[in-house]
């Protein structure tokens, strides 16, 4: 059986890289373990050895250890054509809505994202499966994402244009008739709307397998591990606890959450030593102030929820190797490498 | 307030790089330079609203201070505002479905829900009740695409009102003297790469007249070459450490305004108050 660890949180904290190390940490203790990126740094990727839209491949000098990126843009066209009829999945991708779609609605990247890693899950080529989720909103997007899709192929604008039925094709040439059409067609000009009304019904021949596949997603997420990165800046903060209040409810209990970017507490508490110069003095008061500060988030955080909570220092450069990736977690406080291990008794 | 002062700043920058405390605080410091300013948050969520110190902002704008309003872009409202006054059609609310379900097309057609967010922002320019409006907008990955709406929909609108109201928003948005884009990035490897992609489109697009980068949560130098001991050295070899890192991020991608890290405990509405102090400084 695969284990699914999904790791979320805000833009900008450092998650991509939570998971590299997490990963690499499960490779090296023995199990066949998979990283699913979607946008990292250049710096990381190189770690990796790999490039946009990779398929899985090996990570060089990691026997177990494979990194895939995906491409969300592609991994959609992906599923148009999946779920839906060779000719009907041409006109879909060449239609000037679908890059727009793709492009705009968030979750279509999620939902490709959640997609490609499902089929990862159910291939049972590895023993982990983990999961860096695109930069969206706290994370909880990720999570609502196939649902979203699924509304969204199953046409709240057709329904309402069409009464609920499934159109034919005819009644694109009876809009004439309809108030609704003829009002739509002064302001929007004449065949937009007919544009828009053929592009939603070829997506409308998606529904019934992107809906089956949503809920298969959906019973992972269930199964599957959260991790949530956070800095202790106020921003992350802020999403880091919306995703605790708003946590949908496909997703299971955040299992741990990992502060990144945290400098030591002691240096809140340190006095300069004798003959440390003005400078340098300052300069220890300026950083104990933010050790404090970030000690009161955490406290602040622990006295909210339960959830297990992992430090790692700030590092003044990104790691560039895969040693430094996972050195890393060395340097992590309050961390077992089995968490998710635990994770798992949710879910068995 | 000079003549070549912006009357439409668009803030935008990569997710947690500070873009709502940047457009809070351009806001704050215009204000305190005598200007009337609405700023409007297109970003959702509660970014811009904390960072004035309010709860929540509304459709309809609410006094920050005497001369400084705020509100958040609520797109149903915006598209029955749109309509009605902006195309011309007053008596839209009251069509009941076709209300709807243009809603439901605004959601799905490319360009429509972007030509209305935007289309409430160079509206509230153009009606000139204030001399600045300062929208904190979307995050670098979708801005593009919101600025691009105009020339969207007139390529896929041949003709109709919509396609009109796109003409004169495309010329504000490329009025150099008008309208201006900040964006707002940190200085480590992501945000500036995202920035210069970013920068590289809206040329390439030639969607944008002017702009401006601001460099957040900078570190100044470290004056002292001693090394120090205990956690006094520890921090130093810290801070030495980010500062040169910050350093060549900032020379790849230089800067027109740099705004300092600031550290220890700020309220939101603190760090905006600031920031604001900092943009007078240079």
């Amino acid at each position: 059986m695969t284990t699914a660890i999904v790791v979320t949180g805000a833009g900008g904290v450092g998650k991509t890289t939570v998971a590299a190390a997490l990963a690499i940490r499960r490779a090296r203790a023995g199990q066949r373990t998979l990283v699913v990126t979607v946008d990292p740094a250049r710096r990381l990727a190189d770690a990796l050895g790999i490039e946009l839209g990779s398929e899985p491949r090996q990570v060089k000098g990691e026997r177990l250890l494979s990194a895939a990126m995906i491409d969300a843009v592609s991994s959609w066209q992906a599923v148009a054509r999946k779920h839906a009829d060779p000719s009907v999945a041409n006109r879909l991708v060449g239609s000037e809505f679908f890059q727009a779609a793709t492009a705009h609605f968030p979750a279509s990247q999620s939902y490709a994202a959640a997609e490609e890693a499902a089929t990862y899950l159910d291939s049972g080529l590895w023993d982990m499966v983990v999961v860096d989720t695109p930069p969206a909103a706290g994370g909880i997007d990720f999570f609502t994402a196939p649902s979203q899709m699924a509304d969204l192929v199953g046409g709240t604008l057709l329904r309402l244009l069409t009464g609920g039925r499934l159109p034919g094709r005819r009644f694109l040439f009876n809009r004439g008739a309809r108030p609704l059409l003829r009002f739509a067609d002064q302001i929007l000009g004449s065949d937009l709307l007919e544009r828009v009304a053929q592009f939603l019904m070829d997506l409308r021949t998606t529904y019934d397998g992107v809906r089956q596949r949503a809920q298969e997603i959906e019973s992972h997420f269930l199964k599957s591990f959260t991790v949530v990165v956070t800095t202790a800046d106020p921003a992350p903060m802020a999403e880091t606890l919306r995703f605790f209040r708003e946590l949908p409810e496909i997703a299971s209990p955040p299992g741990l959450v990992v502060f990144n970017r945290s400098l030591p507490l002691r240096w809140a508490k340190a006095s300069p030593p004798p003959r440390t110069g003005l400078a340098l003095a300052e300069n220890l008061a300026r950083w104990g102030a933010e050790a404090q500060r970030q000690a009161d988030a955490r406290a602040e955080f622990a006295s909210h929820y339960q959830t297990p909570l992992a430090t790692i220092p700030w590092m003044p450069q990104a790691p560039t190797d895969i040693d430094a990736l996972a050195s890393l977690i060395d340097h992590a406080d309050n961390w077992a490498d089995n968490w998710a291990d635990h994770g798992l008794d949710v879910t068995s | 307030m000079s003549p070549s002062d912006p009357r439409l700043v668009i803030v935008s920058g990569k997710g947690g790089v500070g873009k709502s405390a940047v457009a809070a605080a351009l806001a704050t410091n215009a204000h305190r330079h005598g200007r009337k300013v609405l700023a409007i948050d297109v970003a959702g969520g509660d970014g811009l609203a904390t960072h004035f110190g309010l709860g929540s902002l509304a459709f309809r704008p609410r006094e920050v201070r005497p001369g400084l309003e705020a509100l958040a872009i609520d797109r149903s409202k915006a598209l029955v505002e749109y309509l009605q006054v902006q195309v011309g059609l007053p008596q839209f609310a009251t069509l009941g479905p076709a209300a709807r379900a243009f809603d439901a097309l605004a959601g799905a057609a490319p360009g429509v829900r972007e030509i209305v967010t935007l289309g409430k922002v160079l509206w509230e320019v153009r009606q000139g009740d204030y001399d600045l409006v300062v929208a904190d907008c979307l995050p670098t990955g979708q801005v593009s695409g919101l600025l691009r709406a105009p020339a969207t929909i007139a390529e896929l609108v041949p003709t109709g009102r919509i396609r009109q109201q796109a003409e004169w928003m495309r010329d504000l948005l490329l009025d150099p003297i008008a309208s201006q884009l900040v964006l707002v990035t940190l200085p480590e490897e992501l945000p500036v790469i995202e920035t210069e992609e970013t920068l590289a489109y809206l040329r390439r697009e030639n969607l944008i007249g002017n702009h401006r980068i601001i460099a957040n949560r900078v570190l100044g130098e470290l004056r002292s070459s001693a090394v120090g001991s205990g956690a006094a050295a520890e921090a130093a070899a810290l801070h030495r450490s980010l500062f040169s890192e910050q350093q060549a991020w900032l020379r790849r991608l230089p800067p027109d305004q740099v705004l300092p890290y600031l550290f220890g405990l700020w309220t939101p509405g603190e760090v905006a108050a600031r920031l604001a102090d900092e943009m007078d400084r240079e």
